[in-house]
């Protein structure tokens, strides 16, 4: 906790994502013009972060594909809503949060992505014997010629939905 | 998640915070229709479970965990 931040502000981070109609190098002009919004109405960033492309767990808008950023900085509340405001009108953010979080140092920062990543590949290890011997027990009880064709299908599969997906990219960058 | 109830929290033992970011972690609590998983399935403290329902309509908001299965 910085003790040192000036009276009346407090710490938010913002997420927002910009659509995929731009560039990358065009996303990161426009990451870099709504900081610039943020500093103007007298908010201090002190960590940035820019996720890069993703895609959309839904579509929003036509768009199937974004790009995040995450923004943290020092603020007033009553600052806030305007910067809220202007995101809110602008066409080149598809959507914004803004949310109150505790003051945190970059080395604890880094310490909680440290942890978040381990605790993910501990869960790994647990479920992964478990999920093995049920393939296992399935295995056993069909024949083996019905496997191989499962798992050529289930491959032509996997082939059909990345050039379905590189299909989608390409028509959103048009 | 397994379907076994665990009797611990998941937050309390790996002593995390939850973060709406984090989209795997909360992927587990989540059931297949993307339903919120109650407190007495995930085995997650009640303390927890209130900051974990916050946290995933968060990430439902920003598109980071869809609100319902295809």
């Amino acid at each position: 906790m910085s003790k040192s931040k000036p009276s009346g502000s407090s710490r938010y981070e913002m997420l927002f994502i910009v659509p995929n109609n731009f560039t990358e190098d065009e996303a990161k002009s426009i990451v870099a013009k709504v900081e610039g919004i943020v500093t103007e109405n007298g908010a201090t960033i002190v960590f940035s972060e820019f996720w890069g492309k993703k895609k959309l767990a839904y579509i929003i808008k036509q768009n199937h594909y974004g790009y995040y950023s995450l923004c943290e900085f020092d603020i007033d509340r009553d600052a806030l809503t305007k910067i809220d405001r202007v995101l809110r009108l602008s066409n080149e953010v598809l959507r914004h949060q803004i949310i109150s979080i505790p003051a945190v140092t970059d080395a604890e920062r880094l310490a909680i992505k440290e942890k978040q990543t381990q605790a993910s590949k501990s869960d790994k290890k647990e479920e992964k014997p478990n999920s093995k011997e049920k393939i296992s027990k399935v295995v056993d009880k069909k024949e083996d010629k019905k496997e191989d064709k499962k798992e050529s299908s289930k491959a032509e599969l996997k082939d059909l939905d990345q050039k379905l997906e590189g299909i989608i990219t390409a028509k959103d960058l048009l | 998640m397994s379907n076994k109830k665990s009797k611990e929290c998941f937050f309390c033992v790996n002593q995390l915070d939850v973060d709406y970011k984090d989209v795997r972690t909360l992927r587990r609590f989540v059931n297949f229709y993307m339903k919120i998983l109650p407190g007495s399935r995930t085995g997650v403290c009640a303390w927890h479970q209130r900051k974990l329902t916050q946290a995933i309509k968060r990430a439902r908001v920003m598109s980071l965990l869809a609100p319902t299965h295809k």
